[in-house]
């Protein structure tokens, strides 16, 4: 059955090694944006009670910094899909219909896609990114628990916590797109999904920086597993059962959230009109 | 095999009011107005048969076909496609079926044609022989073999929908459905394309739903019409009954010396109705009701005619009839 998927599982990782101009570009601008968050950092803790040595919320400086560095790398290489903005067109246009014609689920269309993508972002990207970063923060000392060989057990969850973060985001961008078909304001809709999605996964602010009870919240959440939880669990700031037990929060999302898209799209589909012809 | 029972499918469209201040209103509440695009039709296509799905623009034609692929839920009735309602089995459906939309290709712009098909042959996993047979079938019927390494965006029109039709065909579906197939085509990509559709349905025993406005389509192609007005079925039937409809009607062309004109001519009887086009004298009448032997002589004798040609009524002439009937009666409730 999933042989059929195969061709939108080769065409998101096409479609991701086009954009090489946009991976150097992406590296520029990268660059900048990390030094302005460790120029940030720098002040917080300098200006804390403790000074520099100061452990903020369970983070070091050192810390810190090796989050914000991997958080960056982990985001792009995860959050790369155009769901949304196909089902935009799908819908407005009317192409939708090109796909339920044929014997195949328009989510696993989807699903099938982001995770070629995922592949090849992995493989062309993450490598040499993640090898570089892992590298440089251990020799600068910024990534004091990584100590193999317990490591590679921690490698190994990450890879399967980043593919549980793309199957969420994915979804999650589904759920919104089929939004689509209530409302053609899709830069308003992906405005607010990126926004909630940065705010609660950790990428702006580590979730251990928030409030109590909206911790606690957060961390029943799907959203800490799709960002925080997984670097965490690279730099061995998660001990394996822990690691373990966010692997598996995340997967109970992912069928939760999938059973949801279905419904909606479901019900979405019998309300609303295919457009024109 | 086809069932479609009392299928019914109701739009509702949001009433906007114009200008600012209406857009402000609608803002605030919005009024909605239903459109009964489909309303209560039933029919059955038995296997192999080829059915001309006609009507005028928005009787409600493409929004049938799309119920019937799944891609709409009716709003009441249902569709029974080889014993399966699309709509709830859309994907063991898909299957078996085949669908062109004229309007819009299925194909991927981008990418070079033979790619879009080596994408269906795994979409509908047909198998490595059946894949060669088809592609030799249909690169013959449908002349496709020359284009096949272009991306798509690069085709013309005609080929395009000739390659979209192939697509279609690919998985050897049991039933098709081709909404407009030949729009906007010359005459001769339409006879390739009617050619490639008899030759289907003779060879595979394919059922074919056909929508036209060309109504040679229908004449080559179809032994039944369905003919559709305002959601409902206006005639359902063998194509011939229809032509029949308003009797054996034929038009004869004469061509006359110039002092026979319509206004004087000599009357034969009050069934014949003579009138003048571009110098000719046209005799419209019921064969049936005055023969043409009778009307013939008339013709020669009475108006002197130097020339003459015989027409039956076309197909088109008797929907355009229908419709216009229509149209009055529904000008006079109103």
């Amino acid at each position: 059955m999933l042989k059929k998927y195969k061709p939108f599982l080769r065409a998101g990782a096409m479609d991701t090694m086009t954009f090489r101009f946009n991976i150097m570009i992406w590296a520029v601008i990268t660059v900048f944006q990390v030094a302005c968050l460790v120029f940030l950092w720098l002040a917080v803790y300098r200006s804390s009670a403790g000074g520099m040595t100061s452990e903020i919320h369970g983070f070091t400086f050192r810390e810190m910094i090796a989050y914000v560095v991997l958080t960056t790398v982990f985001n792009y290489v995860t959050f790369n899909n155009d769901t949304l903005w196909f089902m935009n067109m799908d819908i407005r246009k009317g192409t939708i219909g090109n796909y339920l014609i044929k014997p195949i689920s328009y989510r696993g269309k989807f699903a099938a896609t982001s995770f070629g993508s995922l592949l090849t972002m992995t493989a062309l990207f993450g490598l040499p990114f993640y090898t570089a970063a892992l590298v440089t923060l251990r020799c600068l000392g910024f990534l004091p628990n990584l100590s193999f060989p317990a490591f590679f057990a921690h490698l190994g969850l990450f890879l399967l916590a980043g593919l549980c973060a793309s199957l969420l985001n994915d979804v999650i961008a589904y759920i919104f797109g089929v939004l689509c078909f209530y409302t053609t304001s899709t830069w308003g809709l992906n405005s607010l999904k990126e926004t909630l999605i940065s705010f609660l996964s950790g990428t702006l602010l580590p979730l251990a920086f928030f409030p109590a009870g909206l911790r606690d919240v957060l961390s029943w959440m799907p959203f800490a597993g799709m960002s925080q939880n997984p670097v965490l669990i690279l730099m061995m700031k998660y001990d394996l059962a822990q690691s373990l037990r966010c692997v598996a929060l995340s997967a109970a999302w992912i069928v939760a959230l999938e059973l949801l898209a279905k419904l909606l799209f479901a019900r979405a589909i019998r309300k609303v009109t295919v457009q024109g012809g | 095999m086809i069932e479609v029972n009392e299928l019914t499918k109701v739009f509702r469209k949001p009433i906007r009011g114009e200008g600012l201040s209406g857009m402000a209103k609608t803002l605030l509440s919005r009024k909605y107005e239903e459109i009964r695009a489909v309303d209560g039709i039933s029919f059955a296509v038995p296997d192999g048969e080829i059915v001309g799905y006609i009507g005028a623009n928005g009787a409600g034609k493409s929004t049938t076909i799309k119920m019937m692929c799944g891609i709409l839920t009716p709003t009441s009735g249902s569709v029974l496609v080889d014993g399966l309602e699309p709509y709830r089995k859309r994907r063991q459906v898909a299957q078996n079926i085949g669908v062109v939309f004229g309007q819009k290709t299925q194909l991927w712009w981008d990418i070079p044609l033979v790619e879009s098909f080596k994408v269906l042959k795994e979409i509908y996993q047909i198998s490595e022989n059946d894949y060669a047979e088809r592609m030799g079938f249909l690169g013959e019927v449908l002349d496709i073999t020359r284009f096949l390494s272009q991306p798509v965006r690069t085709l013309s029109l005609g080929e395009r929908m000739r390659a979209d039709l192939a697509a279609s065909m690919l998985h050897n579906p049991r039933i098709l459905f081709l909404d407009e197939p030949t729009i906007g085509l010359d005459v001769l990509v339409k006879e390739k394309i009617r050619l490639a559709i008899h030759e289907l349905n003779k060879t595979y025993g394919t059922t074919v739903v056909l929508t036209t406005h060309d109504m040679t389509d229908i004449e080559d192609l179809c032994s039944r019409i369905i003919l559709l007005e305002k959601g409902s079925i206006l005639y359902d039937g063998p194509l011939k009954s229809l032509k029949n409809r308003f009797g054996n009607l034929k038009t004869l062309t004469l061509t006359v010396p110039a002092e026979t004109q319509a206004e004087t001519a000599p009357v034969l009887s009050p069934d014949v109705a003579v009138s003048e086009d571009d110098g000719r004298l046209v005799l419209r009448f019921d064969a049936d009701k005055v023969p043409l032997e009778q009307v013939i002589q008339y013709a020669f004798r009475d108006l002197r005619a130097l020339d003459m040609k015989i027409a039956e009524i076309s197909i088109g002439d008797v929907v355009k009839t229908i419709l216009e009937q229509q149209e009055a009666e529904h000008a006079e409730k109103v």
